[in-house]
């Protein structure tokens, strides 16, 4: 790309760009602006699993905690790490990155033979259907204000045997992959 | 719905669930006592209940229950004065609408409203509506034979006039009792008179007296039916301000020596309350005048005799007292709209059915089929006896007391920091936790009994469906229930519902033949089916029994077989007790002809099921043509049980100690394999032998010895081998939940006291599998 075509890219408008602070500059200079304000934005909580970054709406989270001692449940399914005790609540703990094939084997990280859980992971205290759960993620990147204009839905079975991804979010050059937590944890 | 809202209804859920239980209670008891006189007291109770719930019910803009509770009160007012006979086809629609009344706060508490069952509660209300026989022929009305002031029976209501009839008519000793009481505590010492007086009879009325009680004074005069002698009577209220006066009562005109009597001495003229004997025809005689008169212009002569109880009620009730007392006008008060309800009244005549003829009776058209539903209560909610409640209070008083002392304790050694602590604090210390320890334990009993409810609110429901289930089964049945005052943690009863229905269903369905099966093989026509509760040590045992036909082991192997359940090599091992087991495994029912009842092949496997959540285990007995029974063992509670802490590979769980028999070590070479299957020998019994390591898939460490933790429920055991004892502690147990219900022999999980998380062995679920492996491996 040249230097001149890079300069005519960075001129135009691209929908996911946060002009905001324009926009309110050029607020009644003409008729789109108010348009675009009314774009409400939700909000998303960014996570990385390995080396992706995934993200939910922040409205299903319960909490965020450090991961404490994790207790295995003998013969459960491969995604179920193990439970926790949340302040006298039990929670299961569930992997997601085998489902999203991000690793082939589950973490060891319940039962005595486990390591120290890496310093930047968190359990993310997912509200459900079925009731709260705990989905081990590798950091917690942060909040994130995604418009809908900004999110494109994904092709049905872009990844996994399930559709447990709903969508992308592009932020400037930043993708989120947008998880849909019940199909996420699915039995 | 708002916080407040749904606080509010779940208020009222509780409240109405109350009032249920008790209409309930009284309602079996009228239905238990069918060919006796019902109590008037039951029917009363019944009828305030019914008021009660429609109050409530319109207080929480309840609509449907409270036209329903209308209906029910309306047809329960013309029961208790006597306008309605109670007969089966009454009492049956009573239970009905219970039911409905039970379907309706279902849905209410979970915030719907259906339409089949606003239509079914509409059918219930039009069907009590319609409700009603005359109540059965009386030779004439007996008030007229009381001798009473026309102004003491002006005042009288409906009600009050009703009872006197009644007791008339029964030839109950009638009193007038005067008690004068000073005003300043006349209340208190009316309260009294009655609670003597209740226990020798009925207090029909009380009124006050045309006697002066002078000029800080009242007095009453109450109208008694005895159900003593008069000297006992008099003895009784000894000490009370109490004054007795006889009642008059003129013999039964169709009495024959009466009637001959009459016949042949003239009366004299004598009206009022007084004592001494006054001969009796001159009102016999003029009533029969005023009873024609009527009669005639409604019914002709061909029914000469058309049941005075009933006319009182309607149009004839001011002719008759207008006759019968000359001058009186007053009408008792409820009899308003009293003759539109008269045209109502023409059912069928009364006819004494048992259950047997009930159950060949059709169901009135318009009602659905009762459907299945649960007998879990719709709350939550347990009632607590506020002693216990103080009690517990108390106990968290001293433990602040203890705390408090702990605390100084602390701040002492904080600040002599540096200096050696002395022996004396130390003891301080060791005894101050020694106390705090013994309240604590003191508080979970505390807490554990308030949890603690008696199994009897399960029996009372159970025992209104016996009936609803013999009518549909068309099968004569007895049901005896006892200790139902043995008492269980409330979730355990909650969940012990609905297997209990069950197998009482099976009981009925299965086990009780019909009335003519049983006649020819010379048993009694009605069948018993028996629920019986009792306490074994940490247990509760619960029986259901029948003395049916019995489980027909031959059809069991065949059906077994069928089903591809057995192979039939394993069905020619198998002792008799291990044939009738087959029963509850899944997919089994022998019944050719599946009924509406049971029969759907879901039945046992999943009781079972359920009481294996409970940690509870299922056995059944049974012989040909004696009867079947199933023995449900129970755990007593299951807030806060004593478990055994083990570890296998390196991980730890506890194993709850009601279960564990013994404990033993083994060596390696102890264990023996039969037909490729561990086994133990203990003494001299095989024993299924279970690696939980192994069953777990956990890495298996090599060790010179293993400890075998011997569990048994009921008669099964089996081995537990485990690689470390770590000793016993009380633990609270935390269900699995939603999500990991799945988990088989996992059946929660809880807190050692070192924030790490250990599982609760599922005993029930690990002795199934242990068996199971048997059953394939065999």
């Amino acid at each position: 790309m040249s230097r001149f075509e890079a300069l005519l890219d960075a001129f135009f408008y691209r929908p996911d760009e946060d002009v905001s602070g324009l926009l309110d500059f050029a607020v009644g200079s003409d008729g789109l602006a108010p348009r675009v304000l009314e774009e409400e934005p939700t909000e998303y909580l960014a996570f990385r699993l390995e080396t992706e970054c995934y993200a939910v709406p922040i409205l299903t989270v319960r909490e965020i905690c450090k991961v404490p001692l994790l207790t295995e449940i003998p013969r459960a399914e491969p995604q179920l790490l193990g439970v926790m005790n949340l302040r006298g609540e039990l929670l299961p703990v569930y992997d997601v990155k085998l489902r999203l094939r991000l690793s082939e084997v589950p973490p060891l990280v319940a039962g005595p033979d486990a390591g120290l859980p890496p310093k930047a992971a968190r359990i993310l205290v997912l509200k459900t259907q079925d009731g709260p759960a705990g989905v081990w993620v590798d950091s917690v990147a942060g909040v994130v204000r995604l418009k809908p204009s900004m999110v494109e839905l994904s092709p049905a079975g872009l990844r996994g045997d399930r559709d447990c991804v709903a969508g992308l979010g592009r932020k400037g050059s930043q993708l989120y992959i947008l998880l849909d937590p019940e199909q996420a944890l699915a039995p | 719905m708002t916080q407040h809202g749904s606080k509010a209804l779940a208020e009222f859920v509780a409240e109405a669930t109350e009032i249920l239980d008790a209409l309930g209670r009284d309602l079996l008891a009228l239905d238990e006592a069918r060919d006796q006189e019902a109590d008037p007291e039951r029917i009363n109770g019944i009828f305030r209940a019914a008021h009660s719930l429609k109050g409530l019910s319109g207080l929480f803009g309840q609509e449907r229950i409270t036209q329903l509770a209308h209906a029910a009160e309306d047809l329960l007012d013309r029961l208790r004065l006597g306008r309605l006979t109670l007969d089966d086809q009454v009492l049956d629609a009573l239970v009905d609408a219970l039911d409905t009344f039970q379907s309706l706060l279902g849905e209410t508490s979970r915030g719907e409203e259906g339409e089949d069952l606003t239509r079914r509660t509409r059918a219930m209300e039009e069907r009590l509506a319609r409700m009603g026989s005359p109540a059965p022929p009386a030779e004439e009305d007996p008030l007229e034979r009381l001798e009473l002031d026309a102004q003491v029976r002006a005042v009288f209501t409906e009600y009050e006039e009703h009872r006197l009839r009644e007791n008339v008519r029964r030839g109950v000793a009638l009193w007038r009792v005067r008690a004068a009481f000073d005003l300043t505590d006349f209340d208190q010492g009316l309260a009294d008179l009655n609670a003597r007086l209740k226990p020798l009879g009925e207090v029909i009325s009380t009124l006050p007296s045309s006697r002066p009680g002078g000029a800080t004074g009242i007095a009453f005069d109450l109208i008694f039916g005895a159900k003593v002698t008069a000297p006992e009577l008099e003895a009784g209220l000894q000490g009370t301000p109490a004054e007795l006066a006889p009642l008059t009562v003129h013999p039964s005109r169709e009495d024959p020596s009466a009637t001959d009597e009459a016949a042949s001495v003239p009366p004299p003229e004598a009206v009022g309350p007084g004592p001494g004997v006054t001969p009796r025809t001159k009102r016999g005689g003029k009533k029969k005048g005023t009873r024609a008169r009527p009669l005639a212009l409604e019914a002709g002569p061909s029914q000469p005799l058309l049941p005075a109880d009933t006319g009182a009620t309607g149009r004839d009730a001011p002719s008759e007292t207008s006759s019968g007392a000359p001058g009186l006008v007053a009408v008792p008060t409820a009899a308003n709209g009293g003759p539109p309800r008269m045209r109502a009244v023409g059912g069928p005549p009364s006819t004494a059915l048992g259950l047997q003829s009930a159950a060949s009776a059709p169901l009135p058209a318009g009602r659905p089929r009762p459907e299945e539903t649960s007998l879990r209560s719709l709350t939550q909610t347990v009632r607590v006896d506020i002693g216990r409640l103080d009690g517990l209070i108390n106990m968290v008083g001293e433990l602040l007391l203890i705390k408090a002392n702990l605390q100084r304790l602390a701040e002492a050694s904080r600040q002599d920091g540096t200096v050696a602590l002395s022996k004396l604090f130390g003891q301080e210390l060791s005894r101050e936790t020694r106390q705090l320890e013994r309240k604590l334990e003191a508080l979970q009993e505390g807490l554990l009994e308030a949890r603690m409810v008696p199994v009897g609110q399960v029996f009372d429901k159970l025992a209104r469906l016996v009936r609803r289930i013999a009518r549909e089964a068309g099968k004569e049945i007895d049901f005896v229930s006892t200790g139902g005052e043995v008492e269980l943690d409330k979730l355990i009863v909650e969940e012990l519902s609905d297997p209990l229905m069950h197998l009482i269903r099976n009981a009925i369905d299965h086990g009780a033949e019909g009335p003519e099966a049983r006649l020819s093989e010379g048993k009694p026509r009605r069948a018993v089916v028996r629920l019986r509760a009792e306490q074994k040590g940490n247990h509760v045992l619960i029986s259901v029994s029948d003395d049916g036909s019995g489980i027909d082991e031959a059809r069991v192997r065949e059906v077994a077989l069928s089903r591809g359940l057995v192979t039939s090599s394993q069905v020619s091992e198998m002792t008799r007790r291990e044939l009738l087991n087959l029963i509850f495994l899944p997919g089994f029912s022998t019944r050719s002809s599946v009924s509406a009842l049971s029969g759907r092949g879901v039945g046992l496997d999943v009781v079972k099921n359920n009481l294996g959540n409970l940690s509870g285990i299922i056995d059944v007995w049974s012989e040909r043509g004696k009867g079947t029974a199933f023995h449900l063992t129970l755990p007593v509670t299951l807030a806060i049980v004593r478990a055994l802490v083990v570890g296998v590979s390196g991980r730890t769980y506890a194993v709850p100690l009601n279960s564990v028999l013994e404990i033993l070590a083994v060596q390696p070479h102890d264990i023996r394999t039969v037909e490729r299957r561990e086994v133990l020998d203990l003494r001299g019994q095989t024993l299924p032998f279970l690696r939980l390591g192994r069953l777990f898939h956990l890495p298996e460490r090599e060790v010179n010895r293993h400890f075998v933790v011997v569990v048994g429920l009921a008669q099964q055991r089996l081995g537990i081998a485990v690689d470390e004892l770590f000793g016993q502690q009380d633990i609270v147990t935390k269900p699995l939940g939603g999500r990991l219900s799945g988990v088989k022999g996992i059946s929660g999980a809880t807190d050692l006291g070192n924030r790490r998380t250990v599982l609760v062995l599922d005993v029930a679920e690990l002795l199934e599998e242990g068996i199971a492996q048997e059953r394939r491996r065999a």
